[in-house]
C-alpha cells in the first residue's frame, strides 16, 4: 500500500530522476519577423525543482532567447510554458515576472535609486509593507555578504562590479521567487572576483535551494555550477541534457564531445574536491630538529625532501639532503630549503590543487586545515587515478542504468 | 554747456522709468515661464509617445523644426489672424509655445533613447508595466538631458518674446518697439537699450534658476 503510494507520486512527478518539475517548456518555437529560420526551434524541456540547470552553447545558439522565452521578455511564437504545473503562457507577462527572479550580465541596477530602493522595488510592487520591505534588505543584504547599514542608502556608481553583481542577485530574490533566471550573471566580472563569486552562490544555493536557469557559454562554468546541463546547438536544439558527470563520461555525439573539449578528463576535476581523496603522508619533522634527526627521517623514507612545520603544525619549508648539505653551518631549518608553496585546503577542488601544483611547479600539494595546520599531501598520482576511477564509476554506473532500463 | 555722454543719460533714464521697466520685466518673465510650461508637456508628451518608433519620431522632429524655421514676425502676423487669438498675449503664447517646441521634443526623444537598455530590460524582467518603466526609470534617467531642452527653449523664448510687443504682446519687447516706434527723439536710443539689456538680464537670471532646478530635481545617484 504505502509502496503504491511512494510510486505514485513518483510518476506524478515524471521524468528526471524522480523530482518534482518546476518549469515544463512544451514545443516551445520562436520565429522573429523577417528570418527565415525560427531561432528556437520545437523545444520541450523539463526543469526540476531545486536545482540548477544550466543552458550552455556556443553563441548564437538561441540560449539566451530560449532564457527569455520562459519569463516571456521575449513572447513565443508557439508552445507552451508551465511554471508548478500552471500553464503561463497566456497569463499576464508581468504579474509571471513578479514570479521569478532576473539577473542579467550587465545587471542593469537603477542608478537613479538606492541599493535599498533597488531590492525593494518587486516587493513594493507587491504590495509589501515598508517594514516587511525594510527587513528583507537588511535580510538580503546580509545574505550576500554586504553590511546593510553600509551599504543600504548608497547608489550603484559607489560600488564595485562585485558588489553590484551581489545587490543584483539580491535584488532578483527580493520576493523570495521559487525560480531564478540567470543570464551569464558572472560574465562581466575579472575572472578572481567571479570564481568568488560564483563559490558564494553556489553556498547560498545550498539554503535558498531556487529553481535556477543559467545561461552561459563557458563550460567551465556550467561544470561547476550546474546540476544538471542542457547543451544547446542552433536554434536550441538540445544536444544533450544531463548531469555535468555523465556529458563529461559519456557526450552524446561529437558535437557535445566537440564542445567540451578536449580537457574533458581535466574537467572532471573541478567535480571532486580534496576531501573526497585519500590524502598521503609525508615525513615531517618540527622546526627544531636537529640536522641528524633530519637526515634519519630522510633516510628512513623513501623521500627526497622533509616538511619542516613549525610548533602550531603549520608547513615551514621543504628540506632535502642537499639543503643540509650546502647550508651546513648551523643555521635554523626554517632558513634552509624551499618556501611550501602548492598549499590547499580541504575543500578545494582537485583542478584548483592541479593548478596550484603546476604554477608552482612540485609534483605535491600541501593539505591543511581551516588553521593550516599540516593534514597530509595530494600528489600528481592521486589526481591521476581520481580521473581515472571516476571514469570507470561512471561507466559502471551508466552500464547499470541501462540494465535497469531493460527491466523497465 | 557740453552735453552730457549717452550713459550718463541712460543711467537718469533708469532712474525715471525702472518701475516700469521692472514690471515689463515681470509681465515679460511670466509669458516666458507659461509658454515654456506648456512647450515642456506638449514636447516631453509628444517625445514619449514616439521615442520608440521611428516614423512618429522623424516626423514629429521635422514638424518642430519646421516651426522654428518660419520668421518670428510672419508667424505672429499669421497667428493675430485668427480670431481667438487676435492681437495680444495669447497669439505670443501660441507662437511661443511653437517655437519653444523642438529643443524639448529632440532632447526628450535622445534622452530617452540613450537609457541604458540593461536597466530597462531589468526592470522589464522584474515585471514593471510600461508606464511603470516609463515614469519610474526611462523618464527619471533622461532627465537630465530633458531639462537640458527646457533650458535652451528658455533661453530661446526670452528672445522672441520681446518681439511679441509687434503684435502688441506684453514684455520688453514695449521699450524696443517704443523706442523704435520715436527713432531721433531723445529717448528712443535709451529705450531700446532699456530693453535690450533687460531681456539679457532675465535670461542670465533664468539660467541662474535652471542651475538650482538642475541640483534639487536630478536624483543624487545620477549626478
Amino acid at each position: 500500500m504505502t509502496d503504491t503510494e511512494a510510486t505514485d507520486t513518483q510518476d506524478a512527478g515524471t521524468a528526471t530522476d524522480g523530482g518534482k518539475i518546476q518549469i515544463r517548456l512544451e514545443n516551445l518555437s520562436k520565429r522573429f519577423p523577417g528570418q527565415r529560420d525560427p531561432a528556437v526551434d520545437d523545444l520541450s524541456m523539463d526543469i526540476p525543482e531545486g536545482e540548477i540547470v544550466i543552458f550552455v552553447g556556443p553563441s548564437g545558439c538561441g540560449k539566451t532567447t530560449t532564457m527569455k522565452l520562459i519569463n516571456r521578455i521575449i513572447e513565443p511564437t508557439s508552445g507552451r510554458i508551465f511554471l508548478d504545473g500552471e500553464d503561463v503562457t497566456k497569463t499576464n507577462p508581468d504579474l509571471l515576472r513578479r514570479r521569478m527572479g532576473y539577473v542579467i550580465q550587465q545587471i542593469g541596477l537603477f542608478p537613479h535609486v538606492t541599493i535599498a530602493n533597488n531590492i525593494a522595488t518587486v516587493p513594493k510592487m507587491l504590495g509589501w509593507k515598508p517594514q516587511r520591505i525594510s527587513e528583507r534588505i537588511d535580510e538580503l543584504l546580509e545574505m550576500v555578504g554586504m553590511d546593510p547599514g553600509d551599504y543600504r542608502n548608497r547608489y550603484p556608481k559607489e560600488l564595485s562590479g562585485g558588489q553590484r553583481q551581489r545587490v543584483g542577485v539580491a535584488r532578483a530574490m527580493s520576493a523570495d521567487p521559487d525560480v531564478m533566471l540567470m543570464d551569464e550573471p558572472f560574465g562581466a566580472i575579472d575572472p578572481i572576483t567571479r570564481d568568488r563569486l560564483q563559490n558564494e552562490f553556489l553556498r547560498l544555493q545550498e539554503q535558498i535551494k531556487k529553481t535556477i536557469i543559467f545561461v552561459t557559454h563557458d563550460i567551465d562554468e556550467a561544470i561547476k555550477m550546474g546540476d544538471r546541463i542542457a547543451i544547446l546547438r542552433e536554434q536550441s536544439h538540445i544536444a544533450q541534457f544531463d548531469t555535468p558527470e555523465r556529458i563529461l563520461v559519456n557526450p552524446a555525439d561529437d558535437f557535445v564531445a566537440d564542445f567540451i573539449g578536449r580537457g574533458a578528463s581535466l574537467k572532471r576535476l573541478s567535480l571532486s574536491r580534496v576531501r573526497d581523496v585519500e590524502l598521503h603522508q609525508w615525513p615531517t619533522v618540527p622546526d627544531g630538529a636537529s640536522r641528524d634527526e633530519v637526515r634519519r627521517v630522510l633516510d628512513a623514507s623513501n623521500k627526497s625532501a622533509v616538511l619542516v612545520l613549525d610548533d602550531q603544525r603549520r608547513p615551514l619549508r621543504w628540506v632535502n639532503a642537499d639543503h643540509l648539505h650546502r647550508t651546513d653551518d648551523g643555521r635554523a631549518l626554517s632558513e634552509i630549503g624551499l618556501s611550501p608553496e602548492a598549499v590547499v585546503q580541504p575543500n578545494a577542488t582537485l583542478s584548483d590543487t592541479l593548478n596550484e601544483m603546476l604554477s608552482a611547479r612540485y609534483s605535491t600539494a600541501i593539505v591543511v586545515d581551516s588553521s593550516h595546520a599540516y593534514q597530509g599531501i595530494v600528489d600528481i598520482d592521486t589526481i591521476n587515478e581520481t580521473v581515472r576511477s571516476l571514469r570507470r564509476a561512471e561507466r559502471t554506473r551508466l552500464e547499470g542504468d541501462d540494465l535497469e532500463d531493460r527491466d523497465d | 554747456m557740453g552735453e552730457d555722454s549717452w550713459y550718463s543719460s541712460f543711467w537718469t533714464y533708469l532712474e525715471f522709468t525702472w518701475e516700469n521697466l521692472l514690471e515689463l520685466a515681470l509681465a515679460h518673465s511670466i509669458i516666458v515661464i507659461l509658454s515654456v510650461a506648456i512647450s515642456t508637456v506638449i514636447g516631453v508628451g509628444l517625445g514619449m509617445a514616439t521615442y520608440r518608433a521611428q516614423r512618429p519620431r522623424e516626423l514629429v522632429l521635422a514638424v518642430t523644426g519646421t516651426f522654428l524655421t518660419i520668421p518670428s514676425l510672419a508667424l505672429f502676423t499669421l497667428l493675430i489672424q485668427v480670431p481667438v487669438l487676435g492681437l495680444g498675449a495669447p497669439s505670443v503664447v501660441v507662437a511661443l509655445v511653437l517655437y519653444g517646441l523642438l529643443p524639448i521634443v529632440r532632447n526628450t526623444i535622445v534622452g530617452l533613447r540613450e537609457v541604458d537598455p540593461s536597466v530597462v530590460e531589468s526592470a522589464l524582467g522584474m515585471g514593471m508595466s510600461r508606464w511603470k518603466r516609463l515614469l519610474r526609470i526611462e523618464l527619471p534617467l533622461a532627465w537630465p538631458v530633458v531639462l537640458t531642452g527646457v533650458r535652451v527653449s528658455t533661453l530661446l523664448l526670452i528672445g522672441i518674446a520681446a518681439i511679441g510687443a509687434y503684435i502688441n504682446g506684453p514684455g520688453l519687447g514695449e521699450e524696443i518697439f517704443g523706442g523704435l516706434g520715436n527713432l531721433g527723439s531723445a529717448s528712443a536710443l535709451n529705450q531700446v537699450l532699456a530693453g535690450t539689456l533687460g531681456v539679457i538680464v532675465l535670461a542670465v537670471l533664468f539660467d541662474l534658476v535652471f542651475v538650482a532646478i538642475f541640483r534639487f530635481t536630478i536624483p543624487k545617484g545620477i549626478r
